[in-house]
């Protein structure tokens, strides 16, 4: 049986403006807490994987790996995908073909030095035609909103609950960041607040529907199963790390009410876990909008497709702390998601495995999770692009 | 930026929406792919290009922005959402062209959903004034609203005529009026310029016409608005409308830009004919197009008497033998070196040399042209019909038709000066074609051009029993686009925005 990788150290950084922060001290910092976390010396690393969307754009900085090199004084192999969960993703297939036993995985953005230009660099990279034709980074999720309500014929008072029950997500995450010390943006809104926002915007989502820009850095350092167990004996099992791809262009896919890429990598993720759907209790999905968390929850299966308004607007009347679904509990984005607790894209996949490595450890503190049983696994969920790649995680306890 | 390869790459596709099915599965792409994607390897050579450019589409899914991306800024707020052609085989983005809306103005989404669209030919976005200008077709205005969508229909040629003549035209003017002074005037909307104009022209001179556009061995735009000094409209309108025989990205076709004043389009007139007419050159049509996004000075500046009667619009011709609509009887020009009007290279506007106007200019010069050309074919008024004289005002054609003794029912029909204001280069074509809509068989028609600089062109037709039948292969004419139910009226800040564009 190939090595089993296993996560034996997370740290990050808080996520949000850090305007006096060269890239690379925000990486440090995230590093030099996995490392006292998993109790290693950068000696001890064989490899780094390691994830930026755009630092080229943003920053002007390329060939990562040579400020990287400099600053943590290692000459190992280090490589740069575009997403924290493509790096984490290459880092197990490392541990699994034997290659190495220690690896850091880490990812970095700096989003707001480039405030005034990131949406079209966002838009250009990630959807040149829509760009062209005068798309925005928003327009998107509103077109697939408007794609959702039509194609599942959402009507009347149904409709008013759709809306209430996104709202409602921007109000549950928001909560949930009041626990999260690293999050963006740590206060309550209501749901008045975020309708409002969309009132005065004259648009189906509006400013609290959507997850903020930010900076930040994540990073976990994982190892063999059996030098991992050596460092630690809490040690979190990756049981799958599964990936699958569409259309850079939305417009263009067949589909425009949901992310097939998503539902790929969740049955591939699923079949290679050994595990069943409902196994899954808790779950970091990325909700760059308060629609991308309802639609994902439809894409990875825990609702019926055009149903999953319905299990958030009754779970949010007088939320508990999950969604009740089918009289199941599901805990989703305990961090606050992306909309609180921000997105700096190659470090946000690093937030949500380090959420979920956390609450299985049982060490997320405030935010630590109590299900009826006891919760063995959980699943992350990284997009890039608007569902042009999607990546699906399936982390378990120690146990 | 925009010399960058994939910007080019765009202009490409996007200029004319087009891609490729395959003929084996029947998938579509509004790509140019050489093999598909369900078919694979033995899809290869079996792609046949697809073009929407004349189709209609359906606006599935939209949205409102508000706030766009930088290069959209200039925009305001617009429409944005996903297009469909093909009955959803082929699906692309879209924004909504030629609607102002307000910043507090609520939107109903759903009543623009599942409403069918035309693809029009606008500028992409703001980009600096040294960098090329990016247009795209993926705008788009609703089929029944002021642009319908008309099928372009290639038909046979019936019957050849003796002299060369006009086979087709079409006037394109904006939805946007400003009414001032008892005039109304085009304003063209803010992602218009002297290029669209000239495409949209000449693209309703093809569907008009019926003629084939790989037929047309030469296009000449002649404009004093092109918003470049190094780089002709008359490629642009060429790439686009596929004017000649399309060999790889090369358009077999000579196209060249001309410059007179008011006077560049109908200046090659009588060059298209004599081309078109020639014995050894198989040249079957030649296409000339007038367009302008009339420049004014802002009214307080030097210049600024222009921006009370400054126009948009264009206008194109089809010459050729087969089934001409009017054929040139005769022609004269008349020049000389008058300094009433110039705009100095890199000046963004045109000035008036004072006492130079009118008498030593406009009327000296048409007076001229058309005098000689009826004293050679031996013309009195009452053998004419119809007389269009260039129109900068509503007062300069008809003091000159009455001085050359026409009476209103000869000179008022092509006055449309009013109406939308004077659109330059398109001026003295668009009273023509104005003629042209309503004139009977046989009925001859005399006009008169006149470029500042300064000269005129006088020019003879003679309509056919063709002009009767060929009309109702267009539904935009002069008097629709004139008194169409969707025009929209701005205020003077407005006007000024729109026209200063992107």
């Amino acid at each position: 049986m190939p090595p089993r990788p296993v996560i034996v150290g997370a740290g990050r950084t808080k996520f949000g403006e850090h305007y006096e922060k060269q890239p690379e001290r925000l990486i440090e910092e995230a590093w030099l807490r996995a490392s006292e976390d998993a109790g290693l010396e950068r000696k001890d690393l064989e490899a780094c994987y390691l994830s930026d969307y755009f630092l080229l754009l943003t920053n002007k900085l390329g060939l990562e790996e040579g400020f990287l090199s400099e600053l943590t004084e290692l000459h190992v192999p280090m490589s740069f995908t575009r997403s924290f969960s493509s790096a984490f993703a290459d880092a197990c297939n490392a541990i699994q073909a034997g290659k190495y036993d220690v690896i850091l995985v880490g990812g970095i953005e700096k989003m707001t030095d480039r405030w005034d230009k990131i949406r079209d660099d966002l838009m250009l990279l990630g959807d040149p035609w829509s760009y062209y034709a005068g798309g925005t980074p928003e327009s998107s999720h509103e077109l697939m909103l408007r794609a959702y309500i039509k194609q599942h014929g959402i009507t009347g008072d149904n409709l008013e609950k759709l809306n209430v029950a996104l709202a409602q997500i921007s109000v549950k995450n928001h909560l949930h960041a009041l626990k999260n010390e690293y999050a963006q943006f740590q206060r309550k809104i209501t749901v008045e607040q975020v309708l409002e926002a969309r009132r005065s915007a004259r648009r189906p989502l509006g400013l609290y529907d959507f997850a903020p820009i930010s900076d930040g850095a994540a990073a976990v350092i994982i190892a063999s199963e059996e030098v991992g167990r050596k460092l630690t004996d809490k040690p979190v099992y990756v049981l799958a790390s599964a990936s699958a791809t569409d259309y850079l262009s939305y417009h263009a896919r067949e589909d425009l009410t949901g992310f097939v890429a998503t539902r790929l990598a969740m049955q591939r993720a699923l079949e290679t876990a050994g595990i069943r759907l409902w196994d899954i209790q808790l779950l970091e999905v990325y909700d760059q909008s308060t629609l991308m968390e309802m639609i994902s929850l439809e894409d990875l299966g825990f609702c019926k497709r055009g149903e999953a308004w319905k299990a958030i607007f009754m779970s949010c009347r007088d939320y508990k702390g999950y969604y009740e679904i089918n009289g199941r509990k599901l805990f989703v984005n305990m961090n606050g998601g992306l909309k609180a607790d921000g997105n700096p894209l190659g470090a946000t996949g690093g937030a949500q495995i380090y959420e979920v490595y956390k609450q299985l450890r049982g060490e997320a503190g405030d935010r630590q999770v109590k299900g009826d049983g006891e919760i063995r696994f959980g699943g992350v969920v990284e997009l890039e692009g608007f569902g042009t790649k999607s990546h699906v995680h399936i982390l378990g306890g120690f146990r | 930026m925009s010399s960058e390869p994939v910007e080019r790459r765009v202009s490409y596709m996007g200029d004319r929406l087009r891609g490729r099915r395959c003929q084996i599965c029947g998938k579509e792409y509004f790509e140019i792919r050489d093999y598909c994607g369900n078919c694979g390897r033995k899809s290869f050579g079996k792609m046949e290009n697809i073009d929407f450019f004349y189709e209609k589409g359906r606006l599935e899914l939209c949205t409102l922005v508000n706030e766009p991306t930088n290069k959209f800024v200039k925009f305001g707020n617009y429409i944005y959402g996903v297009v469909s052609f093909h009955n959803g085989k082929i699906k692309v983005p879209g924004r909504l062209t030629d609607r102002i809306i307000g910043d507090k103005e609520a939107v109903d989404f759903s009543a623009l959903e599942g409403r069918e669209v035309v693809p029009r030919f606008r500028r992409r976005y703001s980009v600096g004034r040294s960098e090329i200008i990016p247009t795209i077709s993926l705008a788009f205005t609703f089929a029944d609203e002021y642009y319908p969508h008309q099928e372009y229909r290639v038909v046979a040629p019936k019957k050849e005529y003796d002299k060369p003549g006009i086979v087709g035209y079409g006037v394109y003017t904006s939805r946007f009026r400003i009414r001032e002074n008892n005039m109304e005037r085009a304003v063209p909307f803010i992602d218009e310029d002297a290029i669209t104009a000239a495409v949209e022209a000449g693209k309703l001179a093809l569907i008009h016409s019926g003629v084939d556009s790989m037929l047309i061995g030469k296009i000449y735009v002649g404009s004093e608005s092109n918003p470049y000094a190094v780089k002709p409209i008359a490629s642009k309108v060429a790439q686009v409308l596929r004017l000649g025989e399309e060999d790889e990205d090369v358009q077999c076709v000579d196209a060249v830009d001309t410059e007179f004043a008011c006077k560049a389009a109908t200046s090659m007139f009588k060059d298209a004919a004599a081309l078109v007419s020639h014995p050894k050159f198989s040249i079957p049509y030649a296409m000339v197009i007038g367009a302008d996004n009339s420049q004014a000075a802002p009214r307080d500046c030097p210049g600024g008497e222009l921006d009370l009667f400054v126009g948009f619009g264009g206008c194109a011709f089809i010459f050729g033998k087969n089934d001409v609509v009017a054929e040139i009887e005769g022609w004269c020009s008349c020049t000389s070196d008058t300094p009433d009007f110039w705009r100095r290279d890199g000046e963004p506007y045109p000035m008036h040399g004072g006492r130079y106007t009118g008498d030593p200019a406009y009327f000296k010069h048409v007076r001229k042209a058309a005098r000689k050309l009826m004293e050679q074919l031996n013309l009195k008024p009452g053998d004419i019909n119809y007389f269009v004289a260039h129109q900068p005002n509503a007062y300069f054609p008809v003091r000159i038709a009455k001085e050359l003794g026409f009476s209103e029912e000869q000179y008022l029909p092509s006055l449309q000066v009013a109406k939308f204001g004077n659109t330059y280069s398109g001026s003295s074509p668009i009273g023509l074609a104005a003629v042209l809509d309503i004139a009977k068989p046989d009925e001859r028609i005399l006009m008169v051009s006149y470029g500042s600089g300064a000269g005129s062109d006088a020019y003879s037709f003679i309509t056919t029993s063709q002009i009767i039948e060929k009309r109702g292969c267009q539904k935009i004419s002069v008097k629709y686009l004139a008194e169409n139910p969707f025009l929209e009226y701005v205020d003077y800040q407005t006007y000024r925005r729109l026209k200063a564009g992107l």
